[in-house]
């Protein structure tokens, strides 16, 4: 069993209130959610650079800090709380070697800098100095150098954004890997979706600064908490109706959509559709006729946008009451911007908000 | 007496130098780095001295360390007409200078830089010594220069309350001023490309430290 980070905090911020209660084990837990929701904050409060009004921050037992009724009790620097931070720019020491860097913690026994170094495959850069380094290989000298620190726990602020992708998602993997190895706490802060995906155990979704959600990113797509959290996560497809006993209607398009519905009859819902699970198909001829029984969870609409990256074809329809419709398929289907096509959505895939 | 000056300016310079520096560096980091009341307060003293004819300073410094001054008479310090008070006053003028450089330098350390050095275990103490100060020494080395030069160049000031008392504390910028009044010029040249000399040695021994400390780097 690993340290355990549990954080309950408030703080008055220009234009919102942070309130967080939070509890991370060894693991790469991800703080997500929009620029200014309080992310960084977040992990100013943890390293000591912001004092929160109330609360307590407590590592593996230990209070780092404690405020109550606005008066604090326990505070200590940042130098005890051993909590390293690596920055979205590197934030190496320009005037040090990369060795020098990672030495830099370490207080009598320096050899464990070329360890690190060869740990994070640096050792043939050692010599250099920061501004001789890519962005990747400086990201890597951080990281090393927080290691260095002998922390308990890795604070990351948006690390790896600044980076190409392929440099990223390999950076990502190492961070792993690390964690794996060293049984580290580490907070990990991002407003990169996919950076969320591929790093972290965890999720919170923050917004505001309040948490949102909780859990790991697949279960926040399956089960969303609120709307705020369908924003955040930015799905497509995002339909408000009412729970009537033979479906949902889909407010303002007078139509009903045939779903496998919990709830109760009259409730005003949420919900979205992965714009993977819509199908759209061509009609022929006549565009008219009202919708039978066996075409309820189809719509009719047209074409207004259309895009190819990849292998994936994605169209964008826009329904009779001017909802957009966002459908991503390999089919290898393709229509026109401008015709009339018919949308498909699956009720067996409509996700519901949970409240 | 070209060198009884000579050695007189260069202890003077050296002492006031030290002190300008120490005291011009701690003026510079609380005004880059923290917010108090009679900040801009502080700031227009510090540079007042910059503005002020040289002989005002003087003047101010001879009311301050006059005779009346209670500590310096419990002290049984007498500061005017000595090489110290030549000090004092080469200090004053040239502590604006210093700060001005190195609270520039100061200023455009990235605090996340400095944020870093924190998380990573160091006190604020050796934050400074092994982060800022390093990052910095360009602008305080500017600053030291800036600031020794013009003690080096002091005249009303140190007119005003040290006086011109040959051997005691009659310095070069002084000792010039009285051979051309006397019309020895000889002398007055001699001294001159003296002056000259040690500025420029003054400038060149800055070049070569930062031209080394650029080469270790590259």
């Amino acid at each position: 069993m690993g340290d355990r980070l549990i954080i309950g905090i408030e703080k008055e911020l220009s234009g919102f209130r942070l309130m967080i209660d939070l509890s991370i084990a060894a693991e790469i837990f991800v703080l997500f959610g929009p620029s200014g929701s309080g992310k960084t904050q977040i992990l100013n409060a943890l390293a000591g650079l912001m004092n929160p009004d109330r609360g307590e921050i407590r590592l593996d037992g230990r209070t780092l800090f404690r405020s109550l009724d606005d008066s604090v009790t326990i505070n200590l620097p940042t130098r005890e709380r051993r909590m390293a931070m690596v920055f979205q720019q590197y934030a190496l020491f320009p005037h040090l070697t990369a060795r020098e860097n990672v030495a830099y913690p370490l207080r009598k026994d320096k050899s464990n800098a070329d360890r690190l170094l060869q740990r994070m495959q640096l050792d043939h850069l050692a010599g250099r100095y920061p501004y001789e380094l890519s962005g990747g290989q400086q990201q890597r000298v951080a990281i090393a150098r927080a290691l260095a620190a002998d922390a308990k726990v890795l604070l990351l602020d948006e690390p790896f954004s600044a980076l190409d992708r392929p440099i990223r998602d390999q950076l990502h993997r190492e961070l792993i890997a690390l964690q794996e190895e060293t049984g580290l706490v580490i907070v990990y802060v991002t407003h990169s979706l996919d950076d969320a995906m591929t790093a972290g155990n965890r999720v919170a979704i923050i917004n505001g600064g309040r948490i949102e959600q909780v859990s790991s990113l697949t279960e926040i797509f399956t089960h969303p908490r609120n709307r705020s959290v369908l924003e955040i996560i930015g799905v497509p497809n995002v339909i408000n109706g009412t729970i009537k006993e033979d479906g949902l209607e889909w407010s303002g398009l007078g139509l009903m959509t045939k779903v496998q519905q919990k709830g109760r009859l009259g409730e005003v819902v949420t919900a979205y559709v992965p714009s993977e699970e819509i199908t759209i198909e061509g009609i022929d001829g006549e565009v008219n006729g009202s919708l039978d029984d066996s075409h309820q969870n189809r719509f009719r609409g047209r074409v207004v946008r259309s895009q190819a990256s990849g292998l994936v074809q994605r169209h964008w329809v826009e329904l009779p009451n001017r909802q957009l419709i966002e459908s991503a398929r390999r089919d290898g289907r393709r229509y026109l911007n401008g015709e009339m096509v018919e949308v498909k959505i699956p009720a067996d895939r409509i996700i519901f908000v949970e409240k | 007496m070209t060198w009884s000056a000579l050695l007189l300016s260069l202890q003077v310079t050296l002492v006031a130098t030290i002190a300008l520096s120490v005291i011009g560096l701690v003026l510079a980091f609380a005004l880059a780095r923290f917010e108090f009341r009679g900040k801009v307060l502080v700031e227009t003293l510090i540079n007042l001295p910059l503005i002020l004819p040289p002989s005002v300073v003087g003047y101010y410094l001879l009311i301050i360390l006059g005779r009346r001054n209670p500590i310096l008479e419990w002290l049984e310090w007498q500061i005017l007409f000595t090489w110290q008070g030549a000090a004092i006053a080469s200090t004053i003028v040239g502590i604006p200078l210093m700060v001005q450089a190195s609270r520039a330098a100061l200023s455009t350390i990235d605090p996340v830089i400095e944020n870093a050095a924190r998380t990573l275990g160091s006190s604020e103490w050796e934050l400074f010594r092994r982060v800022t100060l390093p990052l910095a020494r360009r602008g305080i080395l500017a600053g030291v220069v800036l600031g020794g030069a013009r003690a080096l160049g002091e005249f009303g000031a140190t007119l005003m309350i040290a006086g011109n008392i040959p051997g005691r504390t009659q310095t070069l910028p002084l000792a010039i001023y009285d051979a051309v009044q006397a019309r020895r010029y000889a002398e007055a040249n001699r001294m001159v490309i003296l002056m000259t000399i040690i500025a420029l040695a003054g400038l060149w021994t800055v070049r070569l430290l930062e031209s080394k400390r650029m080469s270790q780097r590259g």
